[in-house]
């Protein structure tokens, strides 16, 4: 039973992992995570790597909505900024720089590109709160979308119709199979995890909670509202960027559809579900909002053994089933799966004195 | 033992049952998969629905008449909510899960263009879909995936060809702004200003809830004879029409497959009055009810009268269910003439089979024999629609691009 974190020092005060459980749980999401990547097959490969994507975005719009307590439901138009500068970075610089290092530059210059377009997204966060945020970020997912199917960009964006999308290739090692970009999209998937962990615990991160709690009150404390606040959308944006980079880098070809608001609104749910302002929300919301529809999916594939004429039944109790879980999620547990888990956690911890 | 003529004939033939079983096995699957990811919910779910049916309907048809070559088809359906990942996903665990999948049915031009780059190796399965995106018909880039009748653009030929027929020498293209509505834009003036036929107007508008009479207006602005509207499904241009007419514009209105479902057009002459009569389009196949002839259609009518009874299915597949089925009659073509050439049904074997479809009777679809070229069948007719008889009729004949 662990009744205590005993901290003597200020660096184990400062310690992610601060006790036994976290470190023993931290090391067999490793093991299941490697253990996925060899022994899977394709289809289950291909899920676990669109969780990653998602979770790299969600962690990004935990960021600017969970920490800092800004509304945003247009977060998919990063992720479209940060797929499309990556074919467009290659379609311009590709010829002049190596292969093997190609991937890491458009990466880099994809995360940067989406932070400086959050930055301007962020902007109206300065004058409008809540819902005329949410309505202020709306626009820019129907700009960027809007600009990308223009006519105009069309050489480089391939418009309405979509472009292909490059094979990443690290120092040589051509990732061009779908097990090694799970390797490299859970791999970035862990590091961004950590560093947002890591983010919490300095004085920007803790700028961003006070920000969320009161602004003003954060304000008159010597907290820049409009830096924090800026600096919040960006990071979050560069998170998206990420996702979007390697979302380009996952898929052989991407199209203005995939990052309309559904993705936004989805980003948002998974966020809800799992948790807003926990390190560990995205990773369930995640989980839940792309598995339980692939589970309903094979459960009554199952059980009908895949009659095509029960397809009209199954579609319907699908998204009935996701409705209700999200209500449920709202009703019952607004502070999503990670308050049920953290529950749990600690009367593990506390067992058999708590329950 | 001593070996003489019979035990070394009984010795040949154990040993040739014994290793030759494996290949046997091999030879001969428990079934063969036809597998499709249709929009069962989403902003196309009225079609996904009405289309998810018929793959159980060939199922039966096919086993019926022995399968292929002896090995029974089973067909799976899944929801993809009209998003090309979801189809994507879809497609990825029927490769996953299904030992013998040959044949894929996309739900739109989005996903058919997503999986492209990956059908490589074992990842490689033979490809229809709802979509006549020209962009698809292309063996040199796209080899697994056909189209089941003319491009978008073959359509706009098709109807620009029909025009000139008829005397006309202005036309309107009216499009929903989407991939979908743009294909044929382009090429379209191309073979208009071939035709000696003068574009006016080219109008885009929402895919759904367009701004009707702005677009009406400017319609009427240009003095168009014709007007070709394209990239819609159930909505916007029922609407411009009614608009138009009620404007009083003698423009006549022509429309692209999508846009030609007797389903539609009963529902809002039921709803809203006569204004579809004479409305014209393109259609690449027969309509269900002109079954004369149509072998394959009297087999799916005397299917569709007993397993569909009480549903809208019952008497009357939709053009959309015809595209589906007609797809996947060409794949089950394509691996019958596959298996009698003793060949594995590989994907590149299916796609070899398909490119080399020649003169194929297609039991009712068409009305000519077609054959697959560039990975399409650019063949269709102008039907105009009767609010009297509730029909759509052909006023040409089948015409070719």
């Amino acid at each position: 039973m662990i009744t205590g974190n005993l901290k003597s020092t200020y660096a184990a005060d400062e310690q992610v992992f601060d006790n036994r459980n976290k470190k023993l749980f931290f090391a067999a999401c490793i093991l299941f995570l490697v253990g996925l990547g060899l022994f899977a097959n394709d289809y289950v490969i291909l899920m676990a790597c669109r969780m990653g994507l998602m979770l790299i975005a969600v962690v990004g719009l935990n960021v600017v909505v969970g920490y800092t307590g800004q509304m945003s439901l247009g977060h998919a138009a990063f992720v479209a900024v940060g797929a499309y500068t990556t074919v467009v970075f290659y379609h311009l610089v590709g010829p002049y720089f190596p292969a093997g290092i190609m991937t890491i530059l458009a990466f880099a210059v994809a995360i940067a590109v989406s932070a400086f377009v959050g930055l301007i997204v962020g902007l109206p966060s300065l004058r409008v709160k809540g819902l005329y945020l949410a309505v202020a970020t709306l626009a820019a997912n129907f700009i960027v979308i809007f600009l990308i199917e223009q006519d105009l960009f069309k050489p480089w964006t391939g418009g309405m119709v979509g472009t292909d999308t490059p094979t990443p290739n690290l120092f040589g090692w051509e990732l061009d199979t779908k097990r090694e970009m799970y390797a490299m999209i859970t791999t970035m998937a862990v590091l961004m995890l950590l560093f947002v962990q890591n983010l919490l615990r300095t004085r920007i991160g803790r700028a961003f909670i006070a920000i969320r709690d009161r602004d003003y009150s954060a304000e008159i404390m010597g907290i820049s509202l409009l830096r924090y606040k800026l600096l919040s959308f960006a990071i979050s944006a560069g998170y998206c960027g990420a996702a979007g980079a390697l979302w380009a880098f996952f898929f052989a070809r991407i199209l203005p559809e995939q990052f309309e608001l559904t993705l936004s609104l989805q980003l948002v749910a998974a966020l809800i579900v799992g948790g807003m302002g926990r390190t560990m929300g995205p990773v369930f919301g995640v989980i839940i909002i792309l598995l339980v529809p692939e589970l309903i999916k094979l459960g009554f594939g199952g059980l009908t053994g895949g009659d095509a004429s029960m397809g009209k039944y199954r579609a319907p109790l699908q998204e009935i089933a996701f409705g209700l879980l999200i209500i449920a999620f709202l009703m019952f547990e607004p502070l999503g799966l990670v308050a049920i888990t953290d529950r749990i956690l600690r009367a593990m911890n506390r067992w058999p004195f708590a329950r | 033992m001593k070996m003489n003529r019979r035990t070394m004939l009984a010795s040949s033939a154990a040993a040739v049952s014994v290793l030759g079983t494996p290949a046997l096995l091999k030879a001969a699957p428990k079934d063969y998969v036809i597998a499709a990811s249709l929009p069962m919910t989403g902003p196309f779910a009225t079609a996904g629905q009405l289309v998810s049916p018929i793959f159980k309907m060939i199922e039966v048809i096919t086993n019926a008449n022995g399968g292929i070559g002896g090995v029974p088809i089973r067909t799976t359906v899944d929801d993809s909510g009209y998003v090309p990942q979801n189809a994507l996903a879809n497609y990825q665990r029927s490769l996953a899960t299904e030992e013998n999948l040959v044949y894929y049915f996309g739900d739109s031009t989005g996903f058919m263009k997503l999986v492209a780059p990956e059908l490589k190796g074992d990842n490689a399965t033979l490809m229809g879909s709802t979509s006549f995106a020209s962009e698809l018909a292309n063996p040199a880039e796209n080899p697994y995936q056909y189209l089941s009748g003319p491009t978008y653009q073959d359509q706009f030929d098709i109807l620009l060809q029909n025009i000139k027929a008829q005397g006309g020498t202005t036309v309107a293209f009216i499009y929903s702004n989407t991939e979908f509505g743009r294909d044929p834009l382009e090429t379209g003036r191309k073979k208009a200003e071939e035709l000696g036929i003068k574009v006016v107007l080219e109008e885009a508008t929402k895919p759904q809830g367009a701004d009707i009479p702005t677009h009406v207006t400017k319609l009427a602005q240009s003095g168009a004879e014709y007007c070709i509207m394209h990239g819609y499904v159930s909505s916007v241009w029922p609407q411009l029409i009614g608009g138009a007419k009620q404007f009083g514009l003698p423009t006549k209105f022509m429309g692209t497959f999508w846009g030609m479902e007797k389903l539609i057009a009963d529902k809002v002459t039921a709803q809203a009055g006569p204004f579809l009569d004479g409305y014209s389009g393109v259609m690449p196949y027969r309509y269900f009810y002109d079954n004369a002839d149509a072998p394959r259609y009297q087999a799916y009518a005397a299917f569709a009268k007993k397993a569909f009874a009480g549903t809208p299915l019952e008497n009357y597949l939709p053009t959309w269910a015809l595209e589906g089925l007609c797809s996947i009659e060409i794949a089950l073509d394509a691996m019958r003439t596959t298996v009698e050439a003793d060949k594995p049904l590989t994907a590149d074997n299916l796609a070899e089979a398909v490119a080399n479809i020649k003169d194929w009777d297609s039991g009712g679809f068409f009305g000519p024999k077609v054959s697959m070229n560039h990975n399409k069948m650019g063949v269709g007719r102008v039907y105009s629609y009767s609010t009297e008889t509730k029909l759509f009729t052909p006023t040409s004949d089948w015409l070719t691009t």
